[in-house]
């Protein structure tokens, strides 16, 4: 299985790369589906981030690393995260530093919200884009980080690296 | 009003920013901050003080509440004006310390954007009058200080020893927290002035109010938790006397000034204050007796300086809390040039110990004269702001009694012969050579300390009125002091002249005690509290240790540590509860019948899990289990969860097939089944006490007749309201947003560990 993967001649992985190509688009649209309709509908912001990963995710798998790494803000989610944890904090201290309580939500009960189709122009929807980048940020940075260092080790190590001997097995366990 | 503290505070960001452009340009930027904060304070003081009082979260009842009154004037002159001048010594010492150490000029930036931040904390402190803003500016100093102290970062010792200051000082700063929640609990508000209103003695002020007491305490470095503070030596010296002089320790007395009003109601503080002071003047003046290490030296005289200033609070009466006032100006001056002396001295003569200088008074006349100014002010002669510190000591000491003023003396002897023994260690003796070519931004700030003390010993007016005011804020009441020479024989100049005769006998007398004191020393290091704090340490590393090996030995450990102590609370909280009709078999319809089959799935697929061995298989069968699960949570009526289940099954499954890309197949084959091990009868113990309990959890919370209006049917009326239309979302991102937001801040943190550690340490 790793063998065919290197070389990319399997029939599996030909099967797998084109599925993956296929999924990715859908993938993401049904993710900010899942983000837009929160309010009204099933589905929040932790569920559109997974969704959302997934679909990276399933590019890394099918296409390693260095192809993965190609696809447009993939890079950028490692920070995208930290975005994701500045929006969620604004949206708990901006209402405290306006003298009502932590997380007040804007508009209040009983003024009108602005409405594009099923999405809603308030705070807590704010609040949840953030949950999303935050959550796709950590599922896609962890990922990269965990590639990153395989490729590393690979490169340091040598291409013979997965021929481990027995003897390195039993060393693994004693650790 | 809020410029001095807006100056000070926008100091450190302006060094920083100055610093990062051009490294060089840091100490100047610096020194001008200090200096225009320094002005600003003495400005906004002459108009006349003024307070400012705005609500930041009034949901939360905090007032962002600062007033400059004479305390807070008083604190930050001196942590402005004692600041410049330590940054001034810096920007020439800090240069040749790097050099020694061969490290780069840029690491400049880092000293003088911590100090200036320590400044901006401590005018915040001086001026915050709600406790909790106090407490915020409080910890801001410990971390001042913790990054100063470990400034060389390359040596442990210096590193411990930062670790230690802000281990005894943050901890107790978490006392004065709950301190000030109690008061805030009894009597509704946060504010020293309206609390010092509504307190009355008792139980309540005693107990909150020791918490605050040690609190400043500790800070203050007063035993039992004086062993901190000689460790904090290993700072760079402008660090030490900064410290020492305007800041940290004077932020502990400061304290005690600022709730004065509060601990003066209760008997036992002031008690507890005398008690502590006299201590802390005997033990730091005995073991500054035997130190040899210059620096070591001047920390315990600190300590010992100190505790007369929390022996005066203690004493109480009309002239304690003035003259503690004016007694910590005086030592300001006379410690801070002490410490740059000590500074200049190693710097020159690359020495460090007391037994090898001396004779210094040839090569270095000027360092000579201006240290002994201070040395003057710190063994209160006459014709020095020092000695009429000592005449408000004495004053108060005899307003308490005759026995509090023979004690009063034999401290004050004290003082006089540790000073002597470092000023003439320094100074006196054999002169020897190879010492001069001091830089002057080494020796003017020293002097212009000498001449303040020297000019407080002609004019002490302008210093007395400023301890009067600081007097009054803490005191309540106005206690005009006369600080004066008077040539009689009133009983303050006979304990004056007792103190020089006492103080003489003990510097020449000194073969005959100093083994004692030795002895002293030895005890202390052996049984004292930093023993004590070593050994909590120690064995706090032992047990962390011991619980992590127990939990993460191996993988079916950690999962035990987590199944059996749930299995244990859970089975608890089952007992405790009231159990009428919580478990009933209830009826079973025939439109429940797919539900039934999906729960008949699971069960099979769990029974299953237990037996199976192979490490594929076991990852199939969990994973079905968890997607039938899924489809209960659907036809249950809760679509949101069971669409968490689905992509939570679907990311552990995509997780497994990853991992076993990256296990050698080899290992694929020949691991591929679970090690049966041994103590089985434990793990089946332990996965039975865990789901027995589960189950009746389960069970007693699905037959529960909910009658009462529970928490959920407040969340479905609410999210309308909340302009939501689903009801988890609208809990998640609305009515339970603090929670979320907590989690995804450790979500975060993971992900920065994860990256930090897969990048060897650093971040990527």
């Amino acid at each position: 299985m790793r063998d065919a993967a290197k070389t990319g001649t399997g029939a599996m992985d030909i099967m797998s790369r084109t599925i993956a190509k296929l999924l990715f688009l859908p993938t993401l649209v049904a993710a900010v589906a899942i983000l837009v309709k929160g309010y009204a509908q099933t589905g929040d912001g932790f569920s559109a981030g997974v969704v959302a990963s997934l679909g990276v995710v399933l590019q890394y798998l099918a296409f390693g690393r260095r192809e993965a790494e190609k696809l447009p803000l993939v890079g950028l989610a490692g920070k995208g995260a930290f975005l994701g944890l500045l929006i969620g904090l604004l949206v708990a201290a901006v209402p405290v530093a306006l003298g009502d309580p932590v997380f007040n939500h804007y508009p209040g009960p009983g003024y009108e919200v602005v409405y594009l189709g099923t999405l809603e122009f308030i705070t807590p929807v704010l609040f949840d884009v953030g949950v999303f980048l935050l959550v796709f940020g950590f599922a896609v940075g962890s990922v990269r980080a965990i590639a990153h260092t395989i490729d590393r080790e690979e490169e340091y190590r040598g291409p013979d690296a997965d021929d481990l001997g027995e003897e390195d097995v039993a060393k693994g366990e004693q650790q | 009003m809020l410029l001095p503290l807006f100056v000070a505070l926008l100091a450190a960001p302006a060094v920083m920013l100055a610093g990062v452009w051009r490294p060089s340009l840091a100490a100047p930027v610096g020194a001008t901050f200090a200096a225009l904060a320094f002005l600003a304070t003495a400005f906004a003081w002459y108009r006349g003080g003024g307070s400012v009082d705005v609500p930041w979260a009034p949901a939360w009842d905090l007032r962002f509440s600062v007033a400059l009154d004479g305390l807070a004037a008083l604190y930050a002159l001196l942590a402005t004006g004692i600041g410049f001048l330590v940054l001034v010594y810096s920007s020439r010492y800090l240069r040749l310390h790097l050099g020694h150490e061969g490290r780069p000029e840029s690491e400049e930036t880092r000293f003088y954007g911590f100090m200036l931040l320590f400044m901006g904390s401590m005018v915040g402190l001086a001026v915050a009058q709600d406790l909790v803003l106090l407490f915020v500016f409080w910890d801001l100093t410990a971390v001042a200080s913790y990054y100063l102290i470990a400034y060389d970062r390359r040596d442990p010792d210096a590193r411990a020893s930062a670790l230690m200051a802000l281990i005894v000082t943050g901890v107790t700063a978490v006392l004065l927290l709950i301190g000030a929640l109690v008061l805030y609990a009894a009597h509704g508000t946060l504010s020293v002035p309206e609390l010092a209103g509504r307190v009355e003695p008792g139980l309540l002020l005693d107990v909150a109010g020791l918490l605050i007491v040690v609190a400043a305490l500790a800070k203050s470095a007063q035993v039992p938790f004086h062993f901190w503070l000689p460790r904090a030596m290993a700072a760079p010296t402008p660090v030490s006397a900064y410290l020492h002089s305007a800041a940290m320790v004077a932020a502990g007395v400061l304290l005690l000034g600022r709730v004065y009003p509060l601990v003066e109601k209760s008997q036992l503080l002031l008690d507890v204050l005398l008690v502590v002071g006299l201590l802390t003047i005997a033990v730091g003046g005995v073991l500054a007796l035997t130190r040899d290490v210059l620096k070591q030296l001047l920390a315990y005289s600190t300590i010992s300086q100190y505790g007369y200033v929390v022996f005066m609070y203690g004493l109480g009466g009309e002239y304690g809390a003035v003259g503690a006032a004016f007694y910590v100006i005086a030592h300001a001056f006379a410690k801070c040039a002490l410490f740059l002396t000590a500074g200049a001295v190693s710097e020159v003569t690359g020495e460090d110990h007391l037994s090898r200088l001396g004779g210094l008074r040839k090569p270095l006349p000027l360092l000579a004269a201006a240290s002994g100014a201070a040395s003057a002010g710190l063994a209160a002669l006459p014709l020095t702001i020092g000695f009429f510190k000592d005449e408000l000591f004495f004053e108060a000491a005899l307003e308490r009694g005759l026995l509090f003023a023979v004690l009063a003396v034999l401290g004050a002897a004290l003082t006089f012969a540790y000073t002597w023994r470092f000023w003439g260690g320094l100074f006196l003796g054999e002169v020897r050579d190879g010492a001069g070519g001091l830089p002057a931004a080494l020796v003017w700030p020293i002097v212009v300390l000498g001449a303040l003390v020297l000019l407080g010993g002609f004019f002490v007016e302008p210093f007395a009125h400023l301890a009067e005011a600081a007097g009054v804020a803490s005191y309540g009441a106005p206690t005009p002091i006369e600080p004066a020479y008077h040539f009689d024989l009133r009983p303050v100049n006979l304990m004056a002249l007792g103190t020089f005769v006492i103080g003489a006998l003990l510097v020449i007398s000194r073969p005959v005690w100093r083994k004692g004191a030795l002895a002293v020393s030895r005890l202390g290091e052996v049984a004292g509290p930093g023993r004590l704090y070593e050994g909590g340490i120690y064995g706090l590393n032992r047990l962390s240790d011991y619980v992590h090996r127990g939990e993460v030995r191996d993988l079916r450990s950690r999962v035990a540590a987590i199944l059996l102590p749930a299995g244990l609370l859970v089975g608890a909280g089952i007992l405790l509860t009231p159990s009428v009709e919580a478990y009933q078999v209830g009826e079973i319809k025939t439109r429940d019948l797919p539900l039934l089959l999906a729960l008949v799935a699971v069960a099979v697929a769990a029974v299953t899990a237990t037996f199976t061995r192979r490490h594929v298989s076991l990852a199939l069968v969990l994973s079905s289990a968890g997607f039938v699960l899924a489809l209960v949570y659907a036809f249950f009526g809760a679509p949101d969860v069971a669409l968490v289940a689905v992509l939570v099954e679907t990311v552990v499954t995509l997780l497994l097939l990853g991992t076993s890309k990256l296990i050698p197949y080899k290992v694929l084959r020949s691991q591929a089944e679970l090690p049966l091990g041994g103590k089985r009868w434990r793990r089946i113990f332990f996965s039975c006490v865990a789901g027995a309990f589960a189950f009746a959890v389960v069970w007693g919370a699905l037959s529960q007749p909910a009658a009462e209006t529970t928490v959920a049917e407040e969340h479905i009326r609410l999210a309308s309201e909340a302009h939501a239309k689903d009801v988890v979302t609208a809990i998640l991102a609305d009515f339970r947003g603090l929670d979320t937001l907590g989690e995804i801040t450790v979500v975060a943190l993971v992900l920065l560990g994860i990256a930090t550690l897969l990048n060897r340490g650093r971040l990527p």
